[in-house]
């Protein structure tokens, strides 16, 4: 390994990209050095990750060059990026579940002799590479039966075994539980201590100062500016990320609620992931879910929607009757919406408009019978959705995979006012978005809650949970396992309960 | 010359050279298949100017009208993510059940095209119910169901086809009115009573969203099993209905009346930009992917060239169609 720690291993200098009618990155340049972490952070759709797949060859630049240790280099597709030493990690991991660890990690470079792999080599060299991470993984189980942390981790393996020198990570930590996220971190660390470059991308700015050397800010495709950490702060790199002052992203909770109109009420709930549960919502309340993943939050916002899972025991009284919700038809029906937690898969169709998005819960009431659209009162609709909610898009019939992240969630909260639901389950409603689109979501949950709606919020988040919840059920291993009142909402107690430990 | 350049500014050239490649990819994606059907119009028109022959236009609509009237049954199929083999093989057996039960009187017509168009709906709600219920592939379920049929009329007719056409049936195959083909017209009936219901009812929408995203559309409230049943059924019943005006034109019984139209229908709505995927495509598409491959096999004919070559080219198209159309996705 060439061990100059300062040199500069990565420049890339006045790149240009355009889109049809989106000037996507306008003149960035990049530097990175040799054994250290350049976190790139920004809002969404401010080309970050334009910028990286130019870096990758997904895409390639209008202007603008790429000098790699000091050579321009032209990367126009993903396999002389892969040649060039650099590797990419993005949030979704790109692993195949079926093979296993050890296949995956050398997947494409299996020691082999001709076409005939040699397992016993390729397992060996596997645990080479999982020892230098200090990962303790048995190479030969498949890689579905690893958690998302442990997948992200294979990948970075991954990377390094296609002794990659510059690891780009894209959110790596977005689908990641908190506790997991220190033993990524330590991974990082000894990437860079072995001399790597590494771009790291996120929208966590805890996150940020706990793992970069330094940080380039990018605002509306241009870049804003590179601070060093200890130059960096958080209020600095929020106004440079946003261009404007956030006055608090987590206000302070106000109590809404009033505490005798119930319009959930669940009793010994049991299904093959939950156990026993029980608790009551009220009008206007937010009942902040925490727990880890796979610790039955899912589970149980789906079971009250109707999707998945049919019961084993228990009752479910929804405004006041008891109710069988068999599927999402009746759940909507009866007033309820559900923010899932991958607005990807299961929230939005990407090949729909806006528009057509919005109404799609609602085509039964926009219709004459049933069957003929009025289409006058569907765009009327979704006009007045799109303004109260503020929804930056060119146009009402814009495809939603055209819109940003944080404009995509925002057309999913749309399609759920459209119902105007008296019950609303989110689940991870800001993953992955950044900060200012974090706050607009906030903003509408506590606006709905304030118009009486009752919500169910299920967050990885403590802050999150914190700010907005008037209450928070712990789960763990599908029952609840504490209540804590907004009074006694602590983030250590949140976590200690969530994980398992003892309270004190 | 400043007003030149801001009339260039104001157009295409305004643009990068990528953004240039994007809005092209973007544009062919959309209109790529009424580009392609001009260029073939007026391609032919040059080679063999009878082309436009007032006889040859009219032959070969009359002749594309089977395969559209099946291509907008595949095309709404398509549109929920599935795929139907079966269509042919259901052509044939409706052509049977005609020639057998008409017995050449034209006062049995209507019963018997009704008992077609029963049976093709009934194949459709089987190929539908068990594709969502039971979770067969639709490849495979109506691969099974193509074989199965294509059984069924073996062993009842044991091979030899009998029956006669009515005139009345002949009429809608081969006949005018006016100087339109009646065929021509209950394809034009079919594909624009299609377009209102993909355009126009929440069970288009419905189907748009099914194709586009299953899982999001179930979590939206919509049924989605019983959305892509009825997609079946309504192309069971147009694969009946093409099968009754085919067999107008054909004037005979046979066994293997349609051969091909599953594979012919499939190309058609690709080469007119549907995605096999679900969730895109237009009935227009398909109107231009069906004359499309319908001016082929036409100018094939009007070179004297042979059949076979026309299926080569056919190939081509289909395979460059989905090469072309392609479009990146935007980051």
């Amino acid at each position: 390994m060439r061990s100059n720690n300062s040199e500069i291993i990565l420049e890339m200098r006045n790149i240009s990209k355009s889109f049809p009618g989106v000037k996507a990155l306008s003149d960035v340049s990049l530097e990175c050095k040799r054994g250290e972490v350049l976190c790139l952070v920004g809002e969404n759709g401010a080309g970050k990750s334009t910028l990286m797949k130019i870096l990758v060859g997904v895409y390639n630049q209008d202007e603008g060059e790429i000098i790699l240790r000091g050579k321009k280099v032209d990367i126009s597709n993903p396999w002389d990026a892969y040649r060039s030493g650099i590797s990419i990690i993005y949030q979704e991991s790109n692993l195949v579940p079926h093979l296993s660890v050890g296949e995956n990690v050398l997947l494409g470079h299996e020691p082999s002799r001709g076409f005939i792999i040699n397992p016993t080599k390729l397992y060996k060299s596997a645990k080479t590479w999982l020892q230098r991470l200090n990962i303790d993984i048995n190479p030969r189980i498949p890689v579905y039966k690893l958690s998302v942390a442990q997948q992200q981790m294979i990948a970075i393996v991954k990377a390094l075994s296609l002794n990659a020198d510059l690891v780009i990570m894209d959110e790596p930590t977005s689908s990641l539980p908190l506790h997991e996220v220190e033993t990524l971190f330590n991974c990082i660390r000894a990437l860079k201590n072995e001399g790597r470059a590494i771009i790291y991308i996120s929208h966590r700015l805890e996150e940020v100062f706990q793992i970069a050397d330094r940080v380039a800010v990018l605002r509306d495709g241009k870049r804003v500016g590179v601070l060093s950490r200890e130059g960096a702060d958080k209020s600095t790199l929020v106004r440079m990320m946003i261009g404007r002052e956030v006055e608090e992203v987590y206000p302070e909770k106000v109590k809404t609620f009033t505490v005798d109109k119930e319009i959930l009420s669940v009793e010994n709930l049991t299904s093959s992931t939950l156990k026993n549960i029980n608790f009551k919502l009220y009008r206007g309340e937010i009942l902040g879910v925490a727990g880890l993943m796979g610790s039955g939050r899912t589970a149980l916002a789906k079971v009250i929607f109707g999707v998945d899972s049919p019961l084993d025991g228990g009752d479910i009284y929804f405004d006041g009757k008891s109710v069988s919700l068999k599927d999402p038809q009746r759940a909507i029906g009866a007033g309820i919406g559900f923010v899932s937690e991958n607005r990807g898969e299961e929230g939005l169709v990407f090949t729909l408009s806006v528009t057509k998005n919005i109404s799609l819960p609602i085509l039964g009431k926009i219709s004459y019978l049933k069957f003929w659209l009025n289409k006058n009162k569907e765009k009327k609709i979704a006009r007045t959705l799109v303004e109260e909610l503020k929804i930056r898009t060119p146009r009402l019939n814009t495809q939603v995979s055209y819109l940003s992240g944080g404009n995509q969630q925002k057309v999913v909260l749309a399609k759920w006012l459209s119902v105007a639901p008296k019950l609303i389950i989110f689940d991870e409603p800001t993953r992955g978005l950044d900060i200012g689109a974090k706050a607009e979501i906030h903003y509408l949950i506590r606006k709905m809650a304030e118009n009486g709606t009752g919500v169910i919020l299920i967050s990885s988040e403590i802050p999150e949970l914190m700010s907005l919840s008037d209450r928070i059920l712990v789960m763990r291993k599908g029952q609840i396992v504490g209540e804590l009142s907004s009074e006694e909402i602590a983030e250590h107690r949140i976590l200690s309960l969530a994980a398992g430990e003892k309270e004190d | 010359m400043k007003a030149l350049r801001k009339i260039a500014e104001s157009t295409i050239f305004a643009y990068s050279r990528s953004e240039r490649k994007d809005i092209f990819q973007f544009v062919f994606a959309r209109y790529g298949s009424y580009v392609v059907l001009i260029l073939l119009v007026i391609v032919s028109g040059i080679l063999q100017p009878i082309f436009f022959h007032p006889r040859n236009i009219f032959n070969l609509l009359l002749r594309a009208s089977p395969l559209g009237i099946v291509a907008v049954g595949q095309l709404i199929v398509v549109l929920g993510g599935g795929i139907d083999l079966s269509v042919a093989s259901l052509m044939a057996t409706t052509n049977i059940i005609a020639a057998a039960g008409m017995l050449g009187r034209n006062e049995l017509c209507l019963p018997v095209s009704l008992i077609c168009l029963g049976v093709g709906a009934l194949v459709g709600l089987t190929n539908g119910v068990l594709i969502t219920k039971r979770g067969i592939p639709p490849f495979i379920m109506t691969l099974g169901m193509m074989i199965l049929l294509q059984g069924i009329r073996f062993v009842w007719t044991r091979g030899a086809p009998r029956g006669t056409i009515p005139s009345l049936l002949r009429f809608i195959g081969t006949g005018r009115i006016w100087i339109i083909p009646t065929a021509v017209l209950v394809f034009g009936l079919v594909a624009g009573v299609g377009a209102i219901i993909l355009y126009y009812t929440t069970y288009g929408r419905q189907l748009y969203a099914t194709g586009g995203n299953r899982q999001a559309a179930k979590l939206s409230g919509i049924n989605v099993d019983k959305v892509i049943i009825i997609s079946y059924v309504i192309c069971g019943f147009l694969a009946a209905l093409a099968g009754l005006v085919l067999t107008g034109y054909l004037g005979l019984a046979d066994n293997w009346a349609g051969k091909g139209y599953e594979l012919e229908s499939i190309a058609a709505v690709v080469v007119g930009g549907a995605y096999l995927m679900g969730g895109r495509g237009t009935i227009e598409g398909t109107i231009a992917g069906v004359l499309i491959m319908s001016i082929l096999v036409n100018m094939v004919l009007l070179l004297n060239l042979d059949v076979e070559l026309g299926m080569i080219v056919q190939g081509i198209v289909l395979i460059g169609a989905v090469a072309f159309y392609k479009v990146k996705k935007l980051g």
